[in-house]
């Protein structure tokens, strides 16, 4: 079982958004909001597993920008 | 002497044999191209890259990875060509050599596997290789900083291919072995062979130099699984095909 590290999801979001080519401020714009809602849906869970934090992430992400949540939500599965 | 008498054009002597050989070496060259392992960990780390350092440093550690890649095919080949020459001095003959009829085998049940079991289920692009060392391949390429740790993921992405590269390489060499010298450029085949695995990682390269990003490249990816899938059976297929119609001596 591992803690919930916002900043480890922040800091890997915004890797991504750098490498799928969103503009630094766009994409903290898009993370911090993603960030926001992901947090306000798991508010009354105190354990969830990684594959649910990801679609929940992935959900909102796709409202932002698709690429970024696509290759999010597959960082796993590539090779 | 007569000045005027030109000297003959050289002419390559190509028979069948020949044309068989060449064959077979192209559709290895083909192969080596269409498997996934290397461009995948190429893309990713290309990826992780642009995200973490400037244009330039990311083409520059690409660089090194394409190094290590085309380093280590040239090792193992040219590794896989001495240790056939070594068995070549002595009684061993290809042609009616049980070695060739395991390599046959060995081909039949490579393209049974590649069209089922190259990829895993599912809609990804998770190729067969276990868990852990995908994890692993997946970390090492998040975590590159330096031009040696992009030369050794290079080295290390081509080493979990080996599976489907040395049967290829080990027939590659008998062929170049066989191949007469005067008849084709024989140093050019065993440079495109060890050079065909470059060709997507070039590929990939371009289209992120071009403003692709690693979504339009996965999407690509995913959406040809199926035209891979049938390249690498059919290839294996007809390499095995070509070996036992044409190499081996069944007297």
């Amino acid at each position: 079982m591992k803690e919930f590290n916002e900043s480890e999801i922040i800091k890997d979001l915004k890797i991504d958004a750098r490498g799928v080519g969103i503009p630094e401020g766009a994409a903290e714009i898009f993370i911090n909001r993603t960030m926001k809602e992901a947090k306000k849906t798991l508010k009354n869970k105190s354990i969830i597993t990684e594959t649910d934090l990801k679609r929940v992430i992935v959900k909102e992400l796709k409202k932002y920008h698709k690429d970024l949540a696509y290759v999010y939500q597959n960082r796993d599965t590539i090779v | 002497m007569n000045i005027l008498e030109k000297q003959p054009p050289t002419c390559y002597n190509l028979n069948m044999n020949v044309l068989i050989s060449v064959g077979i070496l192209i559709l290895a060259m083909l192969i080596m191209a269409f498997l996934q392992i290397t461009p995948g960990v190429f893309a990713l780390s290309y990826h992780y890259a642009i995200g973490k350092y400037s244009k330039k440093k990311a083409s520059r550690l690409m660089l090194f990875f394409i190094i290590g890649v085309e380093i280590i095919t040239a090792c193992v080949l040219l590794s896989v060509y001495y240790l056939i020459s070594i068995l070549c001095f002595g009684n061993f003959q290809p042609e009616t050599s049980i070695l060739t009829w395991i390599m046959i085998g060995i081909l039949f049940a490579f393209s049974i596997l590649s069209a089922f079991y190259y990829y895993r289920r599912g809609n990804s692009t998770k190729l067969y290789i276990p868990r852990k060392f995908a994890r692993a391949l997946d970390s090492s390429a998040k975590s590159i900083k330096t031009n040696s740790d992009a030369f050794v993921l290079g080295v290390i992405s081509i080493a979990c291919e080996l599976l489907f590269i040395l049967p290829l390489f080990i027939v590659s060499a008998i062929e170049l072995m066989r191949l007469d010298l005067h008849s084709i450029p024989i140093n050019l085949l065993a440079i495109l062979l060890t050079l065909a695995p470059l060709f997507p990682l070039f590929i990939i390269h371009y289209k992120f130099q071009a403003g692709y990003n690693l979504a339009n490249i996965l999407k690509s990816r995913s959406k040809n699984k199926s035209f891979n899938r049938v390249i690498l059976s059919l290839s294996y297929l007809i390499i095995a095909v070509l070996i036992i119609c044409f190499k081996v001596n069944l007297q």
